[in-house]
Protein backbone atom coordinates (compact mmCIF):
# COMPACT_ATOMS: atom_id res chain seq x y z
CA UNK A 1 0.00 0.00 0.00
CA UNK A 2 1.20 3.45 -0.90
CA UNK A 3 -0.20 4.85 2.32
CA UNK A 4 2.27 2.96 4.44
CA UNK A 5 5.30 4.25 2.64
CA UNK A 6 8.17 5.32 4.90
CA UNK A 7 9.73 8.60 3.95
CA UNK A 8 13.47 8.76 4.33
CA UNK A 9 15.02 5.64 5.73
CA UNK A 10 14.24 5.94 9.41
CA UNK A 11 14.66 2.62 11.24
CA UNK A 12 12.36 2.37 14.24
CA UNK A 13 14.02 0.91 17.31
CA UNK A 14 15.06 1.89 20.82
CA UNK A 15 18.65 3.05 21.32
CA UNK A 16 20.82 5.76 22.82
CA UNK A 17 21.56 7.11 19.38
CA UNK A 18 17.86 7.35 18.55
CA UNK A 19 17.22 9.33 21.70
CA UNK A 20 20.01 11.85 21.07
CA UNK A 21 19.03 15.38 20.18
CA UNK A 22 18.93 15.78 16.38
CA UNK A 23 21.34 18.70 16.69
CA UNK A 24 23.95 16.38 18.21
CA UNK A 25 23.52 13.94 15.36
CA UNK A 26 23.72 16.65 12.70
CA UNK A 27 26.77 18.22 14.31
CA UNK A 28 28.32 14.83 14.97
CA UNK A 29 27.94 13.76 11.35
CA UNK A 30 29.56 16.98 10.21
CA UNK A 31 32.46 16.54 12.66
CA UNK A 32 32.93 12.94 11.61
CA UNK A 33 33.07 13.91 7.94
CA UNK A 34 35.63 16.62 8.73
CA UNK A 35 37.68 14.14 10.73
CA UNK A 36 37.78 11.77 7.75
CA UNK A 37 39.80 14.30 5.82
CA UNK A 38 42.05 15.41 8.64
CA UNK A 39 44.17 12.30 9.19
CA UNK A 40 47.02 11.16 7.11
CA UNK A 41 48.12 7.73 8.34
CA UNK A 42 47.05 4.24 9.20
CA UNK A 43 46.06 5.00 12.82
CA UNK A 44 43.56 7.55 11.58
CA UNK A 45 41.73 4.88 9.57
CA UNK A 46 41.70 2.47 12.45
CA UNK A 47 40.29 5.15 14.74
CA UNK A 48 37.62 6.20 12.23
CA UNK A 49 36.49 2.62 11.66
CA UNK A 50 36.54 1.86 15.36
CA UNK A 51 34.49 4.94 16.20
CA UNK A 52 31.94 4.18 13.51
CA UNK A 53 31.73 0.57 14.66
CA UNK A 54 30.93 1.61 18.22
CA UNK A 55 28.24 4.03 17.05
CA UNK A 56 26.68 1.37 14.84
CA UNK A 57 26.62 -1.07 17.77
CA UNK A 58 24.99 1.56 19.99
CA UNK A 59 22.37 2.42 17.37
CA UNK A 60 20.91 -1.13 17.19
CA UNK A 61 20.41 -0.64 13.45
CA UNK A 62 21.26 -3.74 11.36
CA UNK A 63 24.52 -3.20 9.51
CA UNK A 64 23.09 -4.53 6.25
CA UNK A 65 20.71 -1.56 6.07
CA UNK A 66 23.72 0.74 5.92
CA UNK A 67 25.39 -1.37 3.28
CA UNK A 68 22.19 -1.18 1.26
CA UNK A 69 22.59 2.59 1.29
CA UNK A 70 26.02 2.10 -0.25
CA UNK A 71 24.62 0.47 -3.38
CA UNK A 72 23.37 3.79 -4.68
CA UNK A 73 26.83 5.27 -4.75
CA UNK A 74 28.70 2.14 -5.78
CA UNK A 75 29.12 3.48 -9.31
CA UNK A 76 30.50 6.79 -8.07
CA UNK A 77 32.86 4.91 -5.80
CA UNK A 78 34.06 2.77 -8.69
CA UNK A 79 34.72 5.73 -10.98
CA UNK A 80 36.64 7.54 -8.25
CA UNK A 81 38.75 4.48 -7.61
CA UNK A 82 39.46 3.82 -11.30
CA UNK A 83 40.43 7.42 -12.02
CA UNK A 84 42.72 7.55 -9.02
CA UNK A 85 44.18 4.20 -9.94
CA UNK A 86 45.18 5.07 -13.48
CA UNK A 87 45.69 8.80 -13.46
CA UNK A 88 47.94 9.32 -10.49
CA UNK A 89 51.52 9.89 -11.61
CA UNK A 90 54.25 8.07 -9.74
CA UNK A 91 56.32 4.94 -9.61
CA UNK A 92 54.70 2.45 -12.07
CA UNK A 93 53.73 -0.98 -10.77
CA UNK A 94 51.97 -2.54 -13.75
CA UNK A 95 51.89 -1.14 -17.23
CA UNK A 96 49.45 -2.24 -19.92
CA UNK A 97 49.52 -0.43 -23.25
CA UNK A 98 49.26 3.30 -22.47
CA UNK A 99 47.75 2.82 -19.02
CA UNK A 100 49.87 2.29 -15.99
CA UNK A 101 49.08 1.76 -12.38
CA UNK A 102 51.38 3.56 -10.03
CA UNK A 103 52.07 2.68 -6.43
CA UNK A 104 50.78 6.08 -5.33
CA UNK A 105 47.70 5.58 -7.45
CA UNK A 106 46.91 2.27 -5.82
CA UNK A 107 47.27 3.72 -2.33
CA UNK A 108 45.16 6.76 -3.24
CA UNK A 109 42.42 4.65 -4.85
CA UNK A 110 42.09 2.38 -1.84
CA UNK A 111 42.20 5.15 0.77
CA UNK A 112 39.74 7.28 -1.18
CA UNK A 113 37.30 4.39 -1.47
CA UNK A 114 37.57 3.69 2.26
CA UNK A 115 37.07 7.35 3.15
CA UNK A 116 34.02 7.68 0.90
CA UNK A 117 32.46 4.50 2.29
CA UNK A 118 32.97 5.69 5.85
CA UNK A 119 31.44 9.03 4.90
CA UNK A 120 28.33 7.44 3.44
CA UNK A 121 27.84 4.98 6.30
CA UNK A 122 28.48 7.74 8.83
CA UNK A 123 25.79 9.99 7.42
CA UNK A 124 23.35 7.14 6.91
CA UNK A 125 23.47 6.50 10.66
CA UNK A 126 22.01 9.96 11.13
CA UNK A 127 19.11 9.40 8.72
CA UNK A 128 18.49 5.88 10.00
CA UNK A 129 18.15 6.95 13.62
CA UNK A 130 16.34 10.29 13.27
CA UNK A 131 12.77 10.85 12.08
CA UNK A 132 12.54 13.33 9.19
CA UNK A 133 10.45 15.56 11.40
CA UNK A 134 13.08 15.61 14.11
CA UNK A 135 15.75 16.26 11.55
CA UNK A 136 13.88 19.28 10.20
CA UNK A 137 13.46 20.61 13.73
CA UNK A 138 17.14 20.15 14.42
CA UNK A 139 18.12 21.92 11.21
CA UNK A 140 15.81 24.82 11.96
CA UNK A 141 17.34 25.26 15.39
CA UNK A 142 20.93 24.91 14.16
CA UNK A 143 20.50 27.27 11.24
CA UNK A 144 18.76 29.88 13.39
CA UNK A 145 21.84 32.17 13.45
CA UNK A 146 21.53 32.46 9.66
CA UNK A 147 18.44 34.60 10.18
CA UNK A 148 20.86 37.49 10.63
CA UNK A 149 21.64 37.16 6.92
CA UNK A 150 17.91 37.21 6.14
CA UNK A 151 17.83 33.53 5.28
CA UNK A 152 14.24 32.36 5.96
CA UNK A 153 15.25 29.42 8.15
CA UNK A 154 11.85 28.82 9.73
CA UNK A 155 10.07 28.99 6.39
CA UNK A 156 12.46 26.50 4.79
CA UNK A 157 11.98 24.08 7.70
CA UNK A 158 8.19 24.48 7.49
CA UNK A 159 8.30 23.84 3.74
CA UNK A 160 10.33 20.68 4.29
CA UNK A 161 7.93 19.28 6.84
CA UNK A 162 4.89 20.12 4.70
CA UNK A 163 6.56 18.42 1.74
CA UNK A 164 7.11 15.33 3.88
CA UNK A 165 3.46 15.36 4.92
CA UNK A 166 2.23 15.61 1.35
CA UNK A 167 4.50 13.08 -0.35
CA UNK A 168 2.24 10.10 0.51
CA UNK A 169 -0.88 12.05 -0.45
CA UNK A 170 0.54 13.04 -3.83
CA UNK A 171 1.84 9.52 -4.42
CA UNK A 172 -1.61 8.14 -3.86
CA UNK A 173 -3.02 10.76 -6.18
CA UNK A 174 -0.49 9.88 -8.87
CA UNK A 175 -1.60 6.30 -8.58
CA UNK A 176 -5.26 7.31 -8.96
CA UNK A 177 -4.64 9.53 -11.99
CA UNK A 178 -2.50 6.84 -13.58
CA UNK A 179 -5.27 4.28 -13.20
CA UNK A 180 -7.84 6.73 -14.52
CA UNK A 181 -5.72 7.43 -17.60
CA UNK A 182 -4.98 3.75 -18.10
CA UNK A 183 -8.69 3.01 -17.96
CA UNK A 184 -9.05 5.39 -20.87
CA UNK A 185 -6.34 3.67 -22.85
CA UNK A 186 -3.20 5.52 -21.85
CA UNK A 187 -0.04 3.47 -22.19
CA UNK A 188 2.75 4.23 -19.75
CA UNK A 189 4.85 1.13 -20.28
CA UNK A 190 5.67 0.51 -23.92
CA UNK A 191 7.78 2.43 -26.41
CA UNK A 192 11.23 3.93 -26.17
CA UNK A 193 12.29 6.40 -23.54
CA UNK A 194 10.93 9.41 -25.48
CA UNK A 195 7.55 7.81 -26.04
CA UNK A 196 7.35 6.96 -22.38
CA UNK A 197 8.36 10.45 -21.29
CA UNK A 198 5.68 11.85 -23.55
CA UNK A 199 3.11 9.48 -22.07
CA UNK A 200 3.77 11.03 -18.68
CA UNK A 201 2.41 14.42 -19.75
CA UNK A 202 -1.26 13.50 -19.20
CA UNK A 203 -0.19 12.23 -15.77
CA UNK A 204 1.84 15.24 -14.73
CA UNK A 205 -0.58 17.98 -15.76
CA UNK A 206 -3.51 16.86 -13.59
CA UNK A 207 -1.05 16.15 -10.79
CA UNK A 208 0.33 19.69 -10.92
CA UNK A 209 -3.12 21.23 -11.10
CA UNK A 210 -4.19 19.27 -8.07
CA UNK A 211 -0.97 20.05 -6.17
CA UNK A 212 -1.50 23.77 -6.70
CA UNK A 213 -5.09 23.50 -5.58
CA UNK A 214 -4.01 21.65 -2.46
CA UNK A 215 -1.32 24.24 -1.77
CA UNK A 216 -3.92 26.99 -2.02
CA UNK A 217 -6.28 25.20 0.37
CA UNK A 218 -3.51 24.43 2.82
CA UNK A 219 -2.29 28.03 2.85
CA UNK A 220 -5.81 29.17 3.63
CA UNK A 221 -6.18 26.59 6.40
CA UNK A 222 -2.84 27.61 7.91
CA UNK A 223 -3.73 31.29 7.86
CA UNK A 224 -7.09 30.65 9.41
CA UNK A 225 -5.23 28.90 12.23
CA UNK A 226 -3.25 32.07 12.87
CA UNK A 227 -0.03 31.00 11.14
CA UNK A 228 2.12 34.07 10.57
CA UNK A 229 5.68 32.84 10.23
CA UNK A 230 8.16 31.83 12.88
CA UNK A 231 8.14 34.97 15.04
CA UNK A 232 6.32 34.66 18.33
CA UNK A 233 5.66 30.98 17.74
CA UNK A 234 6.05 28.51 20.58
CA UNK A 235 6.89 24.84 20.16
CA UNK A 236 4.84 21.89 21.24
CA UNK A 237 7.94 19.70 21.29
CA UNK A 238 10.86 22.04 21.87
CA UNK A 239 14.36 20.63 21.51
CA UNK A 240 16.01 20.50 24.91
CA UNK A 241 19.51 19.15 25.48
CA UNK A 242 19.73 16.33 27.99
CA UNK A 243 22.77 14.97 29.86
CA UNK A 244 23.39 12.30 27.24
CA UNK A 245 23.68 15.03 24.59
CA UNK A 246 26.47 16.72 26.51
CA UNK A 247 28.24 13.38 26.90
CA UNK A 248 27.86 12.75 23.18
CA UNK A 249 29.37 16.14 22.37
CA UNK A 250 32.35 15.43 24.62
CA UNK A 251 32.89 12.04 22.97
CA UNK A 252 32.70 13.59 19.51
CA UNK A 253 35.16 16.37 20.22
CA UNK A 254 37.42 13.89 22.00
CA UNK A 255 37.38 11.64 18.95
CA UNK A 256 38.10 14.57 16.61
CA UNK A 257 41.10 15.73 18.66
CA UNK A 258 42.58 12.24 19.05
CA UNK A 259 42.02 11.55 15.37
CA UNK A 260 43.76 14.75 14.28
CA UNK A 261 46.67 14.37 16.70
CA UNK A 262 47.37 10.66 16.19
CA UNK A 263 46.35 10.75 12.56
CA UNK A 264 49.12 13.17 11.72
CA UNK A 265 51.98 11.60 13.66
CA UNK A 266 54.73 10.56 11.31
CA UNK A 267 55.22 6.89 12.08
CA UNK A 268 57.91 5.80 9.77
CA UNK B 1 -23.88 40.99 22.31
CA UNK B 2 -23.96 38.83 19.22
CA UNK B 3 -20.90 36.75 18.54
CA UNK B 4 -21.26 37.10 14.78
CA UNK B 5 -23.09 39.87 13.04
CA UNK B 6 -23.13 40.86 9.39
CA UNK B 7 -24.84 43.92 8.00
CA UNK B 8 -25.65 44.29 4.29
CA UNK B 9 -22.64 42.12 3.44
CA UNK B 10 -21.94 42.08 -0.28
CA UNK B 11 -19.06 40.37 -2.08
CA UNK B 12 -18.42 40.25 -5.79
CA UNK B 13 -16.23 37.93 -7.80
CA UNK B 14 -14.93 39.60 -10.91
CA UNK B 15 -14.40 37.27 -13.84
CA UNK B 16 -11.74 38.30 -16.31
CA UNK B 17 -10.83 36.96 -19.74
CA UNK B 18 -7.25 36.28 -20.96
CA UNK B 19 -6.48 39.93 -21.56
CA UNK B 20 -7.67 40.91 -18.10
CA UNK B 21 -10.83 42.60 -19.34
CA UNK B 22 -13.82 42.27 -17.10
CA UNK B 23 -16.15 39.62 -18.46
CA UNK B 24 -18.74 39.64 -15.79
CA UNK B 25 -19.36 40.29 -12.14
CA UNK B 26 -20.95 37.66 -9.94
CA UNK B 27 -22.44 38.77 -6.69
CA UNK B 28 -21.62 35.76 -4.56
CA UNK B 29 -23.04 37.34 -1.43
CA UNK B 30 -25.66 40.00 -1.87
CA UNK B 31 -26.82 42.16 1.04
CA UNK B 32 -26.72 39.48 3.73
CA UNK B 33 -27.54 40.48 7.30
CA UNK B 34 -27.40 37.72 9.88
CA UNK B 35 -26.74 37.60 13.58
CA UNK B 36 -25.66 34.71 15.76
CA UNK B 37 -25.93 34.68 19.54
CA UNK B 38 -23.26 33.06 21.73
CA UNK B 39 -23.80 29.35 22.32
CA UNK B 40 -26.14 28.87 19.39
CA UNK B 41 -25.96 26.09 16.83
CA UNK B 42 -26.62 27.79 13.54
CA UNK B 43 -26.92 26.06 10.19
CA UNK B 44 -26.52 27.75 6.84
CA UNK B 45 -28.00 25.74 4.04
CA UNK B 46 -27.96 26.19 0.33
CA UNK B 47 -27.11 24.35 -2.85
CA UNK B 48 -23.89 24.83 -4.82
CA UNK B 49 -23.22 28.41 -5.84
CA UNK B 50 -25.64 29.90 -3.34
CA UNK B 51 -22.85 31.92 -1.72
CA UNK B 52 -22.68 30.01 1.54
CA UNK B 53 -18.95 29.28 1.36
CA UNK B 54 -18.15 32.87 0.45
CA UNK B 55 -20.15 33.97 3.47
CA UNK B 56 -18.19 31.51 5.64
CA UNK B 57 -14.86 32.90 4.51
CA UNK B 58 -15.96 36.36 5.67
CA UNK B 59 -16.52 35.12 9.21
CA UNK B 60 -12.85 34.19 9.53
CA UNK B 61 -11.51 37.29 7.75
CA UNK B 62 -10.14 35.22 4.86
CA UNK B 63 -12.22 37.50 2.65
CA UNK B 64 -12.92 41.13 3.40
CA UNK B 65 -16.39 42.52 2.75
CA UNK B 66 -16.84 44.33 -0.55
CA UNK B 67 -19.66 46.32 0.96
CA UNK B 68 -21.25 46.15 4.37
CA UNK B 69 -19.63 45.05 7.62
CA UNK B 70 -18.89 41.84 9.50
CA UNK B 71 -18.37 41.87 13.25
CA UNK B 72 -16.86 38.89 15.05
CA UNK B 73 -17.19 39.21 18.82
CA UNK B 74 -17.61 42.95 18.35
CA UNK B 75 -14.53 43.34 16.12
CA UNK B 76 -14.79 44.66 12.59
CA UNK B 77 -13.12 42.13 10.27
CA UNK B 78 -12.17 44.84 7.77
CA UNK B 79 -9.75 46.28 10.35
CA UNK B 80 -6.30 44.76 9.68
CA UNK B 81 -5.23 45.14 13.33
CA UNK B 82 -8.03 42.77 14.43
CA UNK B 83 -7.06 40.05 11.95
CA UNK B 84 -5.40 37.51 14.28
CA UNK B 85 -7.89 38.08 17.08
CA UNK B 86 -10.76 37.48 14.68
CA UNK B 87 -9.16 34.26 13.45
CA UNK B 88 -8.60 33.04 16.98
CA UNK B 89 -12.19 33.83 18.08
CA UNK B 90 -13.82 32.30 15.02
CA UNK B 91 -12.02 29.10 14.01
CA UNK B 92 -12.64 27.59 10.62
CA UNK B 93 -12.88 23.99 9.43
CA UNK B 94 -12.77 23.37 5.70
CA UNK B 95 -14.22 20.79 3.38
CA UNK B 96 -11.23 18.67 2.40
CA UNK B 97 -9.66 17.01 5.45
CA UNK B 98 -6.41 16.21 3.62
CA UNK B 99 -5.74 19.81 2.71
CA UNK B 100 -5.98 21.27 6.18
CA UNK B 101 -3.87 18.91 8.27
CA UNK B 102 -0.35 20.26 8.62
CA UNK B 103 1.25 17.95 11.16
CA UNK B 104 2.67 14.52 10.44
CA UNK B 105 1.32 13.19 13.71
CA UNK B 106 -2.24 13.80 14.95
CA UNK B 107 -1.19 15.51 18.17
CA UNK B 108 1.26 17.78 16.36
CA UNK B 109 -1.46 18.95 14.03
CA UNK B 110 -3.78 19.79 16.90
CA UNK B 111 -0.92 21.71 18.51
CA UNK B 112 -0.31 23.79 15.37
CA UNK B 113 -2.86 26.51 16.17
CA UNK B 114 -1.77 27.03 19.79
CA UNK B 115 1.88 27.05 18.62
CA UNK B 116 1.07 29.89 16.24
CA UNK B 117 -0.63 31.81 19.02
CA UNK B 118 2.46 31.56 21.22
CA UNK B 119 0.86 29.41 23.93
CA UNK B 120 3.47 28.02 26.40
CA UNK B 121 4.56 24.42 25.74
CA UNK B 122 2.96 22.90 28.82
CA UNK B 123 -0.40 24.50 28.07
CA UNK B 124 -0.26 23.34 24.45
CA UNK B 125 -0.11 19.74 25.66
CA UNK B 126 -3.08 20.30 27.97
CA UNK B 127 -5.08 21.87 25.17
CA UNK B 128 -4.20 19.09 22.74
CA UNK B 129 -5.32 16.41 25.16
CA UNK B 130 -8.54 18.24 26.01
CA UNK B 131 -9.40 18.87 22.35
CA UNK B 132 -8.66 15.35 21.19
CA UNK B 133 -10.79 13.95 24.01
CA UNK B 134 -13.63 16.33 23.12
CA UNK B 135 -13.86 14.90 19.59
CA UNK B 136 -13.10 11.31 20.64
CA UNK B 137 -9.76 11.04 18.86
CA UNK B 138 -7.43 10.85 21.86
CA UNK B 139 -6.44 7.24 21.24
CA UNK B 140 -5.16 8.16 17.78
CA UNK B 141 -2.92 10.97 19.02
CA UNK B 142 0.35 9.26 17.99
CA UNK B 143 -0.88 8.14 14.57
CA UNK B 144 -0.08 9.56 11.18
CA UNK B 145 -3.05 11.47 9.69
CA UNK B 146 -2.56 9.53 6.46
CA UNK B 147 -3.73 6.37 8.18
CA UNK B 148 -7.03 7.82 9.40
CA UNK B 149 -10.40 7.68 7.65
CA UNK B 150 -12.01 10.83 6.28
CA UNK B 151 -14.32 11.25 9.25
CA UNK B 152 -11.44 10.78 11.69
CA UNK B 153 -9.30 13.31 9.83
CA UNK B 154 -12.13 15.80 9.90
CA UNK B 155 -12.51 15.31 13.66
CA UNK B 156 -8.77 15.96 14.04
CA UNK B 157 -9.25 19.20 12.09
CA UNK B 158 -12.07 20.18 14.43
CA UNK B 159 -9.86 19.40 17.44
CA UNK B 160 -7.13 21.55 15.88
CA UNK B 161 -9.48 24.50 15.74
CA UNK B 162 -10.95 23.82 19.19
CA UNK B 163 -7.44 23.80 20.72
CA UNK B 164 -7.22 27.50 19.87
CA UNK B 165 -10.12 28.05 22.30
CA UNK B 166 -12.35 29.88 19.86
CA UNK B 167 -15.70 31.31 20.87
CA UNK B 168 -17.15 30.18 17.61
CA UNK B 169 -16.36 27.48 15.06
CA UNK B 170 -17.33 27.91 11.43
CA UNK B 171 -17.50 24.65 9.48
CA UNK B 172 -17.60 24.95 5.73
CA UNK B 173 -19.23 21.75 4.46
CA UNK B 174 -17.16 19.53 6.76
CA UNK B 175 -19.06 16.40 5.75
CA UNK B 176 -19.26 16.87 1.99
CA UNK B 177 -16.42 14.43 1.27
CA UNK B 178 -17.30 11.80 3.88
CA UNK B 179 -19.20 8.52 3.89
CA UNK B 180 -22.41 8.29 5.96
CA UNK B 181 -20.77 6.86 9.07
CA UNK B 182 -17.97 9.43 8.99
CA UNK B 183 -20.59 12.13 8.55
CA UNK B 184 -22.46 10.94 11.62
CA UNK B 185 -19.30 10.93 13.77
CA UNK B 186 -18.37 14.44 12.67
CA UNK B 187 -21.85 15.86 13.32
CA UNK B 188 -21.82 14.10 16.69
CA UNK B 189 -18.46 15.71 17.57
CA UNK B 190 -19.74 19.14 16.50
CA UNK B 191 -22.88 18.80 18.60
CA UNK B 192 -20.76 17.68 21.53
CA UNK B 193 -18.64 20.82 21.33
CA UNK B 194 -21.80 22.91 21.18
CA UNK B 195 -23.67 21.17 24.01
CA UNK B 196 -20.85 20.32 26.39
CA UNK B 197 -18.28 23.03 25.75
CA UNK B 198 -20.72 25.78 24.84
CA UNK B 199 -18.91 26.75 21.63
CA UNK B 200 -21.02 28.62 19.11
CA UNK B 201 -21.24 26.56 15.93
CA UNK B 202 -21.98 27.75 12.43
CA UNK B 203 -22.44 24.73 10.21
CA UNK B 204 -22.53 25.25 6.49
CA UNK B 205 -23.96 22.32 4.60
CA UNK B 206 -26.19 21.12 1.86
CA UNK B 207 -27.51 18.12 3.76
CA UNK B 208 -30.98 18.76 5.12
CA UNK B 209 -30.74 16.15 7.87
CA UNK B 210 -27.79 17.96 9.45
CA UNK B 211 -29.82 21.08 10.23
CA UNK B 212 -32.54 19.33 12.21
CA UNK B 213 -30.84 19.94 15.56
CA UNK B 214 -29.88 23.55 14.86
CA UNK B 215 -31.21 26.44 16.94
CA UNK B 216 -31.50 28.62 13.90
CA UNK B 217 -31.33 28.01 10.17
CA UNK B 218 -30.50 30.37 7.35
CA UNK B 219 -31.25 29.22 3.83
CA UNK B 220 -29.25 30.92 1.13
CA UNK B 221 -30.10 31.19 -2.50
CA UNK B 222 -28.36 33.25 -5.14
CA UNK B 223 -26.30 35.18 -2.58
CA UNK B 224 -29.28 36.20 -0.49
CA UNK B 225 -30.86 34.84 2.66
CA UNK B 226 -34.02 33.24 1.29
CA UNK B 227 -35.47 31.86 4.53
CA UNK B 228 -34.59 31.95 8.19
CA UNK B 229 -35.99 30.53 11.39
CA UNK B 230 -35.96 27.45 13.56
CA UNK B 231 -35.84 24.08 11.77
CA UNK B 232 -39.55 23.64 12.57
CA UNK B 233 -40.44 26.93 10.95
CA UNK B 234 -38.32 26.09 7.93
CA UNK B 235 -39.67 22.60 7.45
CA UNK B 236 -43.27 23.71 7.73
CA UNK B 237 -42.85 25.51 4.41
CA UNK B 238 -42.34 22.46 2.24
CA UNK B 239 -43.40 24.13 -0.99
CA UNK B 240 -41.01 27.01 -0.61
CA UNK B 241 -38.16 24.61 0.11
CA UNK B 242 -38.94 22.69 -3.04
CA UNK B 243 -39.04 25.95 -4.97
CA UNK B 244 -35.46 26.56 -3.76
CA UNK B 245 -34.54 23.11 -5.09
CA UNK B 246 -33.70 21.73 -1.66
CA UNK B 247 -34.30 18.15 -0.65
CA UNK B 248 -36.87 17.96 2.09
CA UNK B 249 -36.47 14.98 4.49
CA UNK B 250 -38.74 12.07 3.61
CA UNK B 251 -40.50 12.15 6.98
CA UNK B 252 -41.48 15.77 6.45
CA UNK B 253 -42.78 14.97 2.98
CA UNK B 254 -44.78 12.04 4.34
CA UNK B 255 -46.29 14.19 7.10
CA UNK B 256 -47.21 16.80 4.54
CA UNK B 257 -48.88 14.23 2.30
CA UNK B 258 -50.82 12.81 5.27
CA UNK B 259 -52.01 16.27 6.19
CA UNK B 260 -53.35 16.81 2.72
CA UNK B 261 -55.34 13.59 3.07
CA UNK B 262 -57.01 15.07 6.10
CA UNK B 263 -54.98 13.64 8.97
CA UNK B 264 -54.44 16.24 11.66
CA UNK B 265 -50.71 16.72 12.20
CA UNK B 266 -48.66 19.63 13.54
CA UNK B 267 -46.43 21.65 11.19
CA UNK B 268 -42.70 21.07 10.79
CA UNK B 269 -42.23 17.39 11.56
CA UNK B 270 -38.59 16.53 10.93
CA UNK B 271 -37.81 13.25 12.68
CA UNK B 272 -39.33 9.79 12.56
CA UNK B 273 -39.88 9.88 16.32
CA UNK B 274 -41.92 13.08 16.10
CA UNK B 275 -44.14 11.65 13.40
CA UNK B 276 -44.66 8.44 15.31
CA UNK B 277 -45.64 10.41 18.38
CA UNK B 278 -47.98 12.71 16.45
CA UNK B 279 -49.70 9.70 14.96
CA UNK B 280 -50.05 8.17 18.41
CA UNK B 281 -47.99 5.09 17.59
Amino acid sequence: MLRDIIIGQYYQTESVIHRLDPRVKLGGTLLYIISLFCFDNFIGYVLAILFLGIVIRLSHVPFKLMVRGMKAILFLLLITAVFNLFLTPGEPLVSVWKLSISKEGLVLAVTMAVRLSLLIIGSSIMTLTTTPNNLTDGMEKMMAPLKVFRIPVHEVAMMMSIALRFIPILLEETDKIMKAQMARGADFESGNIFARAKALVPLLIPLFVSAFRRANDLAMAMESRCYRGGDGRTKMKPLVYARRDAIAYVCLVGYLVVSIVLGNVVLW
Amino acid sequence: MNIIETKDLTYEYVRRDDQGNIEGIVKAVDGVSISVEPGQFVAILGHNGSGKSTLAKHLNAILKPGEGTVWVDGMDTADESNLWDVRQRAGMVFQNPDNQIIGQVVEEDVGFGPENMGVPTKEIWERVEESLRAVGMYMYRKDSPNKLSGGQKQRVSIAGVFAMHPKCIVLDEPTAMLDPSGRKDVICAIRGLNDVEGVTVILITHYMEEIIHADKVFIMDDGKVAMQGTPKEIFSQVEKLQELRLNVPQVTLLAEALKQRGIALPDGIVTKEELAEALGL
